[in-house]
């Protein structure tokens, strides 16, 4: 196979996947940012002391975490047009990557806020701060501490799941492959690179991870 | 100032307060002592409503503690609380420990606060500590700056729970002496604790409790040298025998 | 519209159920295979043999790094460039398994370092052979640790699988992406595939936990 590899046809297409890299990124990145917003809601909500509150947010935890993100996604990219709801593939992609992610950025952080001492939250309360208040500056700056190694692994995830977006035709790298196969039969060349490509953003990932890990290492109390 | 009327509590199944009755007056240094699992941590620990009671009447400057519907924020305001384990914000500086609640309870302004909190970190003797994280402080620093935090809320009442039991021996005198002067002072104050030296020297009267109850009420000088009860008298041969 | 719509989804829910069944197939043979496969390979990156640890380290490094997806195509296009070709079922299992294997190899081989080597000098010191050792008390002890993420791992290897509808594979993600061309109603069909998807998860889900409940022994200091 490797002597009919087609290097050639690569470099041909390369600025193609380049393009399709960047938007790999970009919508990684801005559904990373839209699942930690999501995931601190959820979370507050998660731990509130109304029950309803906490149920709803246990609701939508529960059915992310049991329902494939492949679902998720036709769910929303079928199911909006069916409520009247015209969106381009992309913020649909962005939608189902972000509530997805999103539940689980929210157990991430609650394991963060539930490793804290319960003293602290004792001694904030003694004090009478109020609940928002001892979230906001005693509980939460140091659950997200904690939570960054857990948070790094969950953008690894965004990124692969992103690959998924090309099955509602979004260009990205994964449909790079697919353009590859289908308009040059060369799904070899097609999906290797779209590998390789993925490869470079796990590795790096991986050493901002490692690197982070030993920075928290010399903070931590 | 604070008064326990016919106080119950339970955990499940367990009665860990039988029906307790005490009375707190301002400026008043009352030491709690007894066996462990007596409940005399729970006993403090209601005072702001960190533990709930399920039956009787607890007053607090005029507050009711044991109704639901109270705000517990201003009540908490004018409580200082001291913790075996000190709970300090590790995140935080000294300096940032202990004037969080200054600034976003009492609403102070950032500067005023600040200024607060300098003072009394060189009340407790740390001043020069402000700006140290509580990971660069030993046990006994550690515990003074949790006063601090507590003082700079400019309370009416100190609680204090088994303070120096988490200390080595060394540096459980510095905080003692703390104590000591804020007791001078004329703060109201509840403490428990095993520190016996401490008791006889300023406390007013001593509350002896013995698995949920009160057993015995009584000025140190009168507890210590006759203890009315056998049960206190058990309790003291073993402390006192160290 | 809505009414009538529901009665034709009604109506597909025989088709709905053979998808359920492909997704069981193709989960099922994937997990057990990929067990087994990933114990082999688990044992080996906590053994000591350093060649063999790496060449797997990296594979399952490789595996780790790229989308599900992705394999699948690679699986289903490029083996039969090298001559073996492959029908999309047989594809999938084969994907699956090697992801399942690779994921399960970490849990088990970081459940095996996870037991104190004064165990493994004890069992040496009465002289039990490798294969012993891990047998009768390495693995034993190694299965508390391992089998609340296994089984949460299998949640996630179930999910993974509606992934295979990419290549044709008929599992329960295809039947509905099939149906709402004929029904439009994407929020019906797919909640029906969501609700199918939570029956077999949720439990699992549960089942986990109990498990991380159980098998931690907790030791508070009051």
């Amino acid at each position: 196979m490797l002597e009919t590899f087609n290097f050639r046809v690569i470099v041909e297409y390369l600025p193609f996947y380049w393009k399709c890299f960047l938007a790999t990124l970009w919508l990684s990145g801005g559904s990373l940012l839209g699942a930690l917003v999501v995931g601190v809601i959820a979370c507050a909500m998660r731990l509130s002391e109304s029950r309803i509150i906490s149920r709803v947010a246990g609701v939508y935890i529960e059915s992310i975490r049991s329902t494939p993100l492949l679902a998720q996604l036709y769910f929303f990219y079928f199911g909006l047009p069916s409520l009247g709801i015209r969106m381009p593939e992309e913020a649909t992609g962005i939608l189902a990557l972000t509530l997805n992610s999103g539940a689980y950025m929210a157990e991430i952080i609650r394991a963060g806020v539930q490793s804290i001492a319960y003293g602290q939250i004792e001694a904030a309360m003694s004090s009478g701060l109020s609940y928002l208040q001892r979230m906001r500056y005693i509980v939460l700056p140091q659950a997200l501490g904690v939570s960054i190694p857990p948070m790094l692994g969950q953008a690894i995830v965004l990124v692969k799941d992103s690959a998924l977006l090309s099955l509602i035709s979004i260009v990205e790298l994964t449909r790079a492959g697919q353009i590859l196969t289908s308009d040059r039969f060369m799904p070899a060349e097609g999906f290797l690179t779209t590998a390789v490509f993925y490869l470079i953003i796990y590795y790096i990932l991986k050493a901002f991870s490692h690197w982070s890990q030993k920075r928290l290492i010399f903070r931590g109390a | 100032m604070i008064r326990f009327s016919k106080i119950n509590k339970w955990f499940g199944d367990l009665h860990v307060l039988k029906d307790i009755n005490l009375n707190v007056e301002a400026g008043e240094v009352v030491v709690v002592c007894g066996p462990s699992g007596s409940g005399k941590s729970t006993l403090i620990r209601c005072i702001n409503r960190l533990e709930p009671i399920q039956q009787g009447e607890l007053v607090v400057d005029n507050m009711k503690v044991h109704d639901k519907k109270t705000n517990m924020t201003r009540i908490r305001a004018e409580i200082g609380f001291v913790f075996q384990q000190f709970n300090l914000y590790p995140h935080m500086t000294a300096l940032g420990n202990v004037t969080i609640a200054p600034v976003k309870v009492r609403k102070m302004k950032k500067n005023e606060a600040e200024k607060l909190g300098r003072e009394i970190l060189e009340r407790v003797g740390l001043g020069a500590k402000a700006d140290n994280y509580p990971a660069q402080l030993s046990g006994g620093q550690q515990q003074r700056v949790a006063i601090a935090r507590g003082l700079c809320m400019r309370p009416k009442i100190m609680l204090f729970d088994e303070p120096t039991s988490a200390l080595d021996p060394e540096m459980i005198n510095e905080v003692l002496d703390v104590m000591r002067d804020l007791a001078k002072e004329g703060m109201t104050m509840m403490v428990v604790t095993h520190e016996m030296g401490f008791a006889r020297e300023v406390a007013n009267r001593v509350v002896f409790m013995d698995e949920g109850q009160i057993i015995e009420v009584a000025p140190p000088n009168d507890f210590f040298k006759n203890p009315r009860t056998e049960r206190a008298k058990l309790f003291l041969s073993k402390i006192l025998t160290h | 519209m809505w009414g009538f719509y529901f009665e034709q989804l009604v109506q597909s829910i025989p088709f709905f159920l053979k998808g359920l069944w492909m997704t069981v197939a193709v989960s099922g043979l994937s997990l057990v295979a990929g067990t087994v496969l990933g114990f082999v390979w688990g044992v080996i990156r906590a053994g000591r043999g350093k060649v063999l640890k790496r060449i797997i380290g990296a594979w399952v490094d490789l595996i780790r790094g790229t989308p599900f997806l992705v394999q699948v195509f690679i699986f289903f296009f490029i083996l039969p460039e090298a001559g073996i070709q492959l029908e999309a079922f047989p594809a999938s299992v084969i994907a699956l398994t090697n992801l399942s294997a690779c994921f399960i190899c970490e849990i088990v081989a970081g459940g095996i370092q996870s037991i104190p080597s004064g165990q493994r000098e004890a069992a040496t010191a009465s002289g039990l052979s490798s294969y012993h050792q891990l047998r009768y008390i390495i693995l034993p002890q190694a299965m508390r640790t391992i089998l609340p993420p296994l089984v949460g791992q299998y949640v996630l290897l179930i999910k993974d699988s509606s992934v295979v509808s990419a290549i044709g594979v008929t599992d329960v993600t295809r039947v509905g992406w099939l149906t709402v061309q004929r029904i439009p109603e994407g929020i019906m069909v797919f909640g029906l595939v969501g609700i199918l998807y939570f029956l077999i998860c949720y439990p699992l889900i549960q089942l986990s936990n109990s498990l991380e409940k159980r098998m931690t022994v907790v030791t508070t200091k009051l």
